[in-house]
């Protein structure tokens, strides 16, 4: 019987896939954004789970906050993607270190 | 005999590892935008099976129907040089692996610690997820409810400005000054004696 | 029907036993996805006929009595050409698209009910499901353009990608009243919360802009810039022969099918005859009634309507559109509040 465990290890295992995709992809910043997402899906995997087992609904009020927080993040981090790639044609990570001081 | 959502579980489980597995690790970004669709998925798939349907259609349509259509065409649209991108990745490889495996054991004794969830306690009057949901969001959690639409507003217009470049190379339609020409702008007469023209 | 219901499942279950209940559901779904594929298949004929007649030429006649046999005719030449896959294309991604088109079109109709008791799946958030579903054909088209490695093809898909996403969120907030009025996300509450009043009166101005919204989602002209001819040969399908041309084929008529089904289930009363003393006619003959005049008004526009430039698309869309959509969910609330709970 699948209980609430195994929903919170599947999502561990899926937190820890976005954290090495960070190191991973350490210059690429799509992937980054992508391996971001991933983490918070595990969270509002987390949340659904808690929801369910615990048989109270906020969990699933705070995941459709996690969704709204990630869509906006989504959004911004590709809108200054886009925006560094026209100024400086790349969108290596290690490239974007015009502001130090 | 193992119950048919068990089975389901173990399924979407797999396919959600794997794809979330390839998303990091595949060498063409568009490949990592595509698995990523496919991990949120089977992630609705699993919403799904822990009854929170309206969970998983919002998930689908706004992951899948907004935020990996708007991956898909960054990664599509912008000329990057992704083979220079991954040079050097494998160095990172034992950081990484590091990193995550030790969250990852972290995260699961932790987990595994907690005994307390006992078995599922069902509410005593089935009420649809969906009312459910709208009757918590919209009395306890309004103000929070009502921030978040600020902070989509907010992701909204900062996108634009943050994209929005007017080029001066580009003619484009202006509906406004068309209409508001009026004739003595848009024509002139001109008197060419006769005899005398060309 | 019930007793031969009965009897078809007492023999399965003596049968097959414990398999039967998969058995079962296959089942359901070949009955149903049979008359849809049809229908698809009829609505080309259809079209070209009826368009046919509108521009005063005769239309395919050749095959079969009043060429009735062309669409199966033309399925076959489909199915015997050879798939041609260029030789720099994505070869999986180039194959897995066509799939996700049509997979996306033909899914969506588990949640749809053709009368209270026709329905392969009554889920309490069903018209979620069917807007859900519907939103990852956008997928089908995008994977085509890349994965074809061709300046045409990527075009194609990223206007009509663009187009989608837009044309959904306009399509999505026509829908939003219909749900305030019927207070249910299930399409069989949506329907009988009409039997007083069809939804298509208090909401005319909804039913208008989500039947735009709906030729601009399926790609259909006015609005089929993505395939527009004349300046990007054939759009996103432009690598595409054979099969993997005709799944998007059916594809785009499938949702052309779903997306008039859904207009005749949230607007139209479904199956719900429009005054009560004609209720003696079965509600499937009302539904395909309703069904037919939508399908026939999208035949129509295609034929009187010329394209529309693609700024002007997105303009109507969200500068339009969008607006007094939202303007009417505010109204609509507004007027229930007013008049107190529906």
């Amino acid at each position: 019987m699948v209980g609430l465990n195994h929903y919170l290890v599947l999502a561990a295992i899926l937190f820890a896939i976005g954290l090495f995709g960070i190191f991973l992809n350490r210059k690429n910043v799509i992937i980054i954004l992508m391996s971001i997402e991933l983490i918070l899906l595990s969270v509002n995997l987390n949340f659904v789970a808690f929801s369910r087992f615990m048989g109270d609904v906020t969990g699933q009020v705070f995941t459709f906050f996690v969704l709204t927080v990630a869509a906006a993040e989504a959004a911004i981090g590709l809108a200054i993607l886009v925006a560094f790639f026209r100024n400086r044609a790349t969108i290596d990570v290690e490239e974007i270190d015009s502001l130090k001081g | 005999m193992i119950p048919v959502a068990d089975i389901v579980f173990y399924l979407l489980a797999a396919v959600l590892v794997i794809a979330a597995l390839r998303v990091v690790t595949t060498r063409n970004p568009v490949h990592s935008a595509l698995f990523l669709v496919l991990t949120f998925f089977t992630a609705a798939g699993l919403f799904v099976l822990l009854r929170a349907e309206f969970l998983a259609a919002i998930l689908v349509m706004v992951y899948m129907g907004a935020v990996a259509v708007l991956f898909l065409f960054v990664v599509m649209m912008l000329d990057v040089d992704f083979a220079e991108l991954r040079r050097g990745a494998l160095s990172h490889l034992p950081v990484g692996l590091a990193v995550g495996g030790v969250i990852l054991v972290e995260l699961i004794i932790v987990a595994l610690a907690q005994h307390s969830a006992g078995p599922v306690t069902e509410p005593a009057v089935a009420v649809p997820n969906t009312l459910a949901i709208g009757r918590v969001l919209y009395t306890t959690y309004l103000l929070p409810f009502e921030i978040a639409s600020l902070v989509l507003l907010v992701a909204m217009i900062g996108a634009i400005v943050l994209t929005l470049r007017k080029r001066p190379d580009v003619r484009k339609q202006v509906i406004s000054h068309q209409l508001a020409r009026t004739r003595d702008q848009a024509v002139e007469l001109k008197k060419v004696a006769s005899g005398e023209g060309a | 029907m019930a007793e031969f219901l009965e009897y078809m499942h007492g023999m399965g279950t003596d049968l097959l036993g414990p398999v039967w209940p998969l058995a079962w559901t296959v089942i359901k779904i070949a009955v149903l996805l049979a008359p849809v594929m049809f229908c698809v298949t009829y609505l080309t004929l259809a079209e070209r006929r009826i368009i046919g007649f509108m521009q005063i030429r005769i239309g395919p006649n050749r095959v079969g009595p009043f060429g009735l046999l062309q669409p199966i005719a033309d399925a076959v030449k489909l199915f015997v050409k050879e798939t041609l896959i260029p030789e720099k294309a994505d070869k999986v991604v180039f194959l897995l698209a066509p799939i996700i088109t049509l997979g996306a079109a033909l899914t969506a109709w588990a949640v749809i009910p053709f009368s209270p008791e026709l329905i392969l799946a009554d889920i309490n958030v069903g018209l979620l499901y069917v807007l859900a579903i519907s939103s990852l054909g956008v997928y089908g088209l995008l994977m085509s353009g890349w994965a074809s490695n061709s300046r045409y093809a990527f075009l194609g898909s990223l206007r009509s990608a663009a187009q989608m996403v837009s044309y959904e969120v306009s399509m999505g907030f026509t829908l939003i009243p219909v749900i305030m009025l019927s207070g249910s996300l299930s399409l069989k509450d949506v329907v009988a919360a009409q039997s007083g009043m069809w939804f298509v009166i208090p909401l005319f101005p909804m039913f208008v802009i989500y039947f735009i919204s709906v030729v601009a989602e399926t790609n259909r002209a006015p609005f089929d810039l993505p395939e527009a001819e004349a300046e990007l040969v054939s759009g996103f399908a432009t690598e595409y022969s054979a099969m993997s041309y005709g799944m998007f084929f059916l594809g785009e008529y499938a949702n052309m099918l779903l997306v008039s089904t859904l207009g005749v289930l949230m607007f139209l009363g479904g199956w719900l005859p429009p005054v009560s003393w004609l209720g003696f006619i079965p509600g499937i003959i009302w539904f395909l009634i309703k069904l037919g005049v939508l399908l026939f008004a999208f035949l129509w526009i295609r034929a009187t309507f010329p394209r529309y430039r693609y700024d002007q698309l997105m303009r109507l869309g969200w500068k339009v559109f969008l607006p007094f959509s939202l303007f009417w969910i505010f109204l609509t609330g507004t007027i229930i509040h007013l008049v107190g709970a529906v």
